[in-house]
C-alpha cells in the first residue's frame, strides 16, 4: 500500500519534472523558408538541457519561440505546441511580458546599457515592480553574487558597465537575468564570444544555477556539452535527431548522424 | 598618364575647389562683420526701429524672430519624434516604409515659398487667422518637420536590434522599451535636427513674410494672432530702400545680428554632434 502511494507520487513528481517544457510538433518558417520541422522535445527541470548541432540548424530559432521573443517577426509562421508548467505558450493573447519574466534569456553576445553596473542590474526588475533604495542594494548584490561577479565589481558598482571586460559584462548580463526571478534560462551560445577563463567562470555558475533554474543552453562547442549537460539535445536541418541524456549519447548513441557530430564535430545529415 | 601624376592632379582640384568655397565663406562673413560691426551698438540691440527702419534699432525684430523659431520648435520637437519612433518601431511594412520616406523627402524639397503660400491660403484666408505670428511659427515648424524627424529617426536606427531585444527578454513592454531605451536616443537625436532646423528657420524670409510679419509699427503680440516683426523680413525691406545710406547702414546691422543668431544655433548642432559620436552605444 505504501509502496503504491509512493510510485504514484513518483509518476506524478516525475510528470511535473520531466514535462516542464514541452513541445511537439513544432514547425516554424520564416516565410517560405521552413526552418524547424515538427520537433517534440521535452526540457527537464533544474537540468542543463544543451542543444547542439550545426550552424544554421535552427537552435536559436528553438530557443527564441520559447519566450516569443521572435514575436515580432512579421514573415514567422509558427505552428504546434510549446507547454510551459502545463501551460500553452503559443496561444495569441499569451502575456507576453509576463512569460519573458519566468523565463529569461541570456544572449550570445553581452549587451550591456549605457548606464551603471547598479542600474544594469536593475534594469529590468525596477521596470516591474517599485523599490525602495534598500531593496535595490540587496538586489545587486544578490544577483551579482549569484552571477559570480560581484566580489570582481563591488567597489565599482557606479561605473559604467561598458567599462567591464567581455566576460564580465556577460555576467552582468546574467545578474540582470536572474533579477527578474526567471524559473527557466535559456541561454543562446552564451560562452562563444569568450576567453578560455570567462568561459569556465560561467560554466562553474551553470552548474551552481541548475539548482535554481531549469537551464536550456545552446552551445556550439562539443566539449562544453560534454562538460555540463546533463541533456542532450541534437538538432540538424530543421529536425531533432536525438535527445536523451548526457552520458547515453556520448557512449551509445542510436543514430550515426549523432555519433559523428559528436565525436568528429562534422554532420552528415 | 600615370597614376601619381592622375592623384596629384585630382588631390589639386579637390583642393582648387575647398578653396574656393571656403574662400567665399571667408570673404561673406568677413565683409558681413566689418560693415555690421560699424552699425550695431548696445543700443541698436535694444531699442525699436523708427522711420521704416532707417533709423532706431531691431528690438522687436529679434523678439518676433526668436518668438516664431520658439514656436516651430515647440510644434515640431514632439511631433518629430513620435513620427521618427512610430517609423522606426512600428512600421514593419516595407511599403509604408518606403511611403513614409517619400513624404519626408518630398517635404524636404519644397521651396521655401511655397509653404508660405500655404500658410496664407489655409490659415490667413480659410481660417481667417489674419496675420500671425502663431500661424508662421506652425509653418516654420511643418518646413522643418524633415530635418528633426531624419536626426531622430537616424539615431534611433543606429540603435542595435540586440538592445531592444535584451530589453524585451527581461520582460518590458514595448511601451517600456521605448521609454528607457528609445527616448532617450531620440530626443538626443532629434534636439541636434532641430537645432540645425532653427538655423535654417531664422533666416528664412518666404514662408513667413505673407502670413506673419508686418514690416513697421510692431511691438509685443498681444495675442496668438498678431503679426510681429522679424529680422529677415526687416533686412529684406531695409533692401528695397537701399538708396538710402542710413537704411543700409541698418540693414549690414541686422544681417550681422541674424547672423549671430543662426550661427549659435548651427554651433550648437555641431558642438552635440561631436560630443555624441564620442558616446557611442
Ligand atoms: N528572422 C529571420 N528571418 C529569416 N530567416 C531567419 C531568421 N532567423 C533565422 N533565420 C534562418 O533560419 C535558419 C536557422 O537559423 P538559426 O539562427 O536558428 O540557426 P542556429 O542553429 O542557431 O545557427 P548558429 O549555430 O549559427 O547560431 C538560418 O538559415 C537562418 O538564415
Ligand atoms: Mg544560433
Amino acid at each position: 500500500m505504501e509502496t503504491a502511494q509512493k510510485i504514484i507520487e513518483n509518476i506524478s513528481e516525475n510528470k511535473i519534472h520531466q514535462h516542464y517544457i514541452s513541445i511537439s510538433n513544432l514547425n516554424v518558417s520564416f516565410g517560405s523558408q521552413h526552418i524547424l520541422k515538427n520537433i517534440s522535445l521535452n526540457f527537464q527541470k533544474n537540468k542543463v538541457n544543451c542543444i547542439v548541432g550545426p550552424s544554421g540548424g535552427g537552435k536559436s530559432t528553438l530557443l527564441r519561440s520559447i519566450n516569443r521573443i521572435n514575436n515580432d517577426d512579421y514573415n514567422l509562421i509558427i505552428n504546434g505546441s510549446i507547454l510551459f508548467n502545463n501551460e500553452e505558450i503559443l496561444i495569441k493573447n499569451k502575456d507576453l511580458t509576463k512569460l519573458r519574466k519566468e523565463i529569461g534569456m541570456v544572449f550570445q553576445s553581452p549587451c550591456v546599457f549605457p548606464k551603471s553596473i547598479k542600474e544594469n542590474v536593475l534594469f529590468g526588475i525596477e521596470n516591474h515592480s517599485k523599490l525602495s533604495q534598500a531593496e535595490k542594494d540587496s538586489i545587486v548584490e544578490e544577483n551579482l553574487k549569484a552571477a559570480s561577479l560581484w566580489d570582481e565589481v563591488s567597489t565599482r558598482l557606479n561605473e559604467s558597465a561598458k567599462s567591464l571586460s567581455i566576460g564580465q559584462q556577460q555576467r552582468l548580463c546574467i545578474a540582470r537575468t536572474l533579477a527578474v526571478k526567471p524559473k527557466i534560462l535559456l541561454m543562446d551560445e552564451p560562452t562563444s564570444s569568450l576567453d578560455p577563463i570567462s568561459t569556465e567562470a560561467i560554466e562553474v555558475l551553470m552548474n551552481r544555477l541548475k539548482a535554481e533554474y531549469t537551464i536550456i543552453l545552446v552551445t556550439h562547442n562539443i566539449s562544453q556539452a560534454k562538460r555540463i549537460a546533463d541533456e542532450l539535445y541534437f538538432i540538424c536541418e530543421g529536425e531533432l535527431i536525438e535527445s536523451g541524456s548526457k552520458d547515453v549519447l556520448f557512449s551509445n548513441p542510436k543514430k550515426e548522424q549523432t555519433r559523428t557530430y559528436l565525436f568528429n564535430g562534422t554532420c552528415n545529415c | 598618364m600615370d597614376r601619381k601624376l592622375k592623384n596629384s592632379i585630382f588631390k589639386m582640384l579637390i583642393w582648387a575647389a575647398a578653396c574656393v568655397a571656403i574662400g567665399i565663406l571667408v570673404f561673406l562673413i568677413t565683409v558681413l562683420f566689418y560693415k555690421g560691426f560699424q552699425s550695431i551698438s548696445v543700443d541698436f540691440l535694444i531699442s525699436e526701429s523708427k522711420n521704416f527702419g532707417s533709423e532706431g534699432g531691431v528690438f522687436y525684430q529679434i523678439i518676433g524672430s526668436v518668438l516664431l523659431t520658439l514656436c516651430a520648435a515647440i510644434i515640431s520637437f514632439p511631433l518629430s519624434l513620435g513620427f521618427a519612433i512610430y517609423k522606426s518601431e512600428y512600421v514593419k511594412n516595407k511599403y509604408l516604409q518606403n511611403f513614409t520616406d517619400t513624404i519626408i523627402y518630398s517635404l524636404n524639397g519644397i521651396p521655401s515659398i511655397i509653404f508660405g503660400i500655404f500658410g496664407l491660403i489655409l490659415f490667413v484666408n480659410f481660417f481667417n487667422t489674419g496675420v500671425s505670428w502663431f500661424v508662421g511659427g506652425i509653418i516654420l515648424a511643418i518646413m522643418i518637420l524633415p530635418t528633426v524627424i531624419l536626426s531622430s529617426y537616424q539615431s534611433i536606427n543606429s540603435i542595435p536590434n540586440s538592445y531592444r531585444e535584451n530589453a524585451l527578454s527581461l520582460g518590458l513592454t514595448k511601451w517600456q522599451v521605448i521609454k528607457t531605451v528609445i527616448f532617450p536616443r531620440a530626443i538626443s537625436g532629434g534636439f541636434t535636427g532641430l537645432l540645425l532646423g532653427l538655423a535654417r528657420a531664422i533666416g528664412e524670409t518666404a514662408p513667413i513674410m505673407f502670413i506673419a510679419t508686418a514690416f513697421s509699427g510692431v511691438t509685443f503680440p498681444n495675442g496668438l494672432f498678431e503679426p510681429v516683426s522679424s529680422l529677415p523680413t526687416h533686412i529684406l525691406s531695409l533692401a528695397q530702400q537701399a538708396t538710402n545710406p542710413d537704411a543700409l547702414e541698418n540693414a549690414w546691422g541686422s544681417s550681422l545680428v541674424l547672423i549671430l543668431l543662426v550661427f549659435s544655433f548651427s554651433i550648437s548642432a555641431f558642438v552635440r554632434r561631436l560630443q555624441y559620436s564620442k558616446l557611442k552605444y
